[in-house]
């Protein structure tokens, strides 16, 4: 049982406590010290063991429960997939027409919004759904577009990692996350633009000229649509897909989806397969859903968290829970978070520079407030050494990028471009550092879970970076807009939340239940005037 | 008697971007392609440099921070038992 004795989560919901108090942290601790000793020897990509984890459930019956909003019919591509799948099953709703609003906006749109590096002919695309099974058991995703950040490999599209050194890179399999939505029905329906090699946003390779657009300012490039994973980002908040796959070693699913208005979820390290994904560290990376609201996150989660014998890292994990019953609002006509949780907030997270997000903060947190099944907890006192074991050296991962990539790095320095001194770095960090890095990683997970979850089940967090180093799970969410001061635009902004291990569902039911309450989520960006 | 050790001095940046560079030609990599100082450029050497001399310093900060060896040993793979039994912990 949990390690988190006097929690208060899971009481009176009538639903089965959350995974994130079902699981041992200790276990998850020791875990993560293997993974992390495992990758300084070497030998975590070992050919992996004949073994095959508990599967997670498919896609469940609440995936297929949503209300309708009859308005949002008129264009198909505003539906969320959820209503999308709903109307689908139902009958009222052809694939084919889904499938062709899709393409008929990327290509209107894209060659001023430039989310998509590659991406198949609206043939493929309409000969891969007419050989989609029609049964929803079977390919609950059918008709789905879907948007995977161009470092996972696909074998019928190109994968170049946003990157000169990956230029005309052309797989001969399909990443297992790629491959797990398509089984469920879902088409790819372009590789999603990328910052250089995961840093950044996305450019022209090899140079500093930015390509693809903030949706929310779809005629001023100026406004970033953050990185590295900008092209998912954008696809799916102007509508050019459903939902999307993003890559996160250092905030590059958080930072495009608060960017730009998404639900986003980074889940716990291993829940989401690494194989068939360009590399940038073995125990820092991790795959995460990006959409509209968080069932359609949950729905995409599902889909993709699930073991992996190819990747190690996925196996032995809890069984995957329901995550779309996670998301589902829960309460009635007076929605309330699934199990109660404390919901700890930052120091200093409403003493930001900028006033008018310290203000949408402080209404997000009232509006969490106002939820029944919540305490706010303000303030939490962040664990011992904090800042030495979140900042370079010791917070950082200089090392892990330079294996991977020697031969690239011989053959021209030039084609990493401003990304070269990332992946340089590892041949000057020495050995002990580098095990030093791994002991202080061990030291600040074990501390984030005795010291910071001791006070709060969840956190609203302005420092995700820890989070992708201990591989706990992240959410974020738009909470309102503001003007951005350079363009003048009207943009979101988000909140992002974090969780300790296998806390994805915990996540879901609170940015469900505040989504249940808000609009912001439903909001859609506007399209490119020309 | 043998001489007391003294903390030695710092080194300089061209000791250092002179170890930079001799790490690199080591393992076969031309960083001389890149020019030498262009800010406009996507990278270049000065910059390169510059960002290996703060790691190599970095290394300093790493080795100060005392950790408990004892913390944290790396053990065995304990997933797969707990995929056998669908044990989620003990």
């Amino acid at each position: 049982m949990s390690g988190g004795g006097g929690r208060v989560g899971g009481r009176g919901s009538g639903s089965p406590a959350p995974q994130d108090e079902r699981v041992s942290r200790r276990w998850f601790l020791e875990r993560m010290a293997w993974v992390s000793s495992a990758a300084a020897a070497g030998t975590l990509f070992a050919r992996a063991p004949a073994i095959a984890g508990p599967r997670g459930p498919a896609v469940t019956p609440e995936a297929f429960g949503a209300d309708i909003r009859i308005q949002e019919a008129g264009d198909l591509t505003r539906l969320t997939m959820s209503e999308s799948m709903t109307l689908i099953r139902s009958g009222a709703l052809a694939p084919e027409d889904l499938v062709e609003a899709y393409a008929e906006r990327i290509e209107a749109f894209d060659g001023t919004l430039r989310a998509y590096a590659d991406r198949p002919s609206r043939e493929t695309l309409m000969a891969r759904l007419a050989g989609t099974p029609a049964d929803e058991r079977v390919a609950p995703l059918r008709g789905m577009c879907l948007a995977p950040k161009d470092n996972l490999y696909t074998a019928d599209l190109l994968t170049e990692g946003g990157s000169l050194v990956f230029e005309g890179f052309q797989p001969d399999y399909d990443a297992t996350a790629v491959s797990l939505m398509r089984a469920a029905g879902g088409l790819i329906v372009g590789k999603a633009q990328m910052g250089n090699l995961a840093g950044g946003r996305a450019r022209v390779y090899g140079t500093t000229t930015p390509t693809t657009r903030n949706a929310w300012t779809p005629d001023d490039v100026r406004y970033s649509p953050a990185g590295s994973s900008s092209g998912t980002g954008t696809a799916v908040a102007a509508r050019l897909a459903v939902a999307g796959l993003g890559t996160q070693t250092g905030g590059s699913v958080i930072g495009p989806s608060n960017a730009q208005g998404l639900t986003a979820i980074k889940p716990t390290f291993g829940r989401i397969s690494l194989h068939g994904i360009i590399p940038l560290s073995y125990t820092r990376d991790h795959v995460g859903v990006m959409a509209r609201d968080a069932m359609d996150a949950a729905i995409l989660l599902q889909v993709c968290a699930q073991p992996d014998a190819n990747d190690p890292r996925t196996l032995g994990l809890p069984r995957p829970p329901n995550y779309a019953l996670a998301a589902t609002p829960y309460g009635g006509d007076r929605p309330r978070v699934r199990w109660s949780t404390r919901v700890g907030v930052w120091p200093g997270y409403l003493d930001g520079d900028n006033e008018r997000v310290n203000q949408l903060r402080r209404d997000f947190l009232a509006e969490l407030e106002r939820n029944p099944a919540v305490r706010i907890v303000p303030e939490v006192t962040l664990p011992d050494d904090w800042e030495t074991l979140t900042s370079p050296p010791l917070g950082g991962s200089h090392g892990d990028p330079t294996a991977f990539f020697i031969e690239h790095l011989r053959e021209d320095v030039r084609n990493f471009a401003d990304r070269l001194p990332r992946f340089l770095n590892g041949m000057l960090q020495s050995a002990d550092t580098f095990v030093k890095v791994q002991q202080a990683r061990n030291l600040l997970r074990h501390r984030m879970l005795t010291q910071l979850f001791n006070q709060c089940d969840v956190v609203v967090t302005s420092a995700g970076g820890a989070f992708d180093g201990a591989g706990l799970p992240l959410a974020c969410m738009p909470i309102g807009f503001d003007t951005d001061e350079t363009t003048g635009a009207r943009v979101p902004r988000g909140a992002t939340l974090g969780a300790p291990p296998f806390g994805e569902e915990r996540l879901l039911a609170v940015v469900a239940a505040y989504q249940a309450v808000t609009d912001f989520h439903r909001e859609r960006a506007p399209d490119p005037a020309a | 008697m043998y001489p007391r050790p003294q903390t030695p001095p710092d080194p300089t940046d061209e000791e250092l971007n002179t170890y930079i560079r001799t790490r690199y030609r080591l393992l076969g990599i031309d960083i001389s392609v890149l020019p030498e100082s262009d800010e406009d450029a996507p990278m270049d050497q000065e910059r390169l440099l510059e960002n290996g001399r703060s790691i190599l310093r970095q290394d300093v900060e790493a080795a100060n921070f005392h950790i408990d060896p004892q913390f944290n040993l790396p053990i065995a793979f304990p997933a797969p038992f707990v995929a056998w039994t669908e044990e989620e912990g003990s």
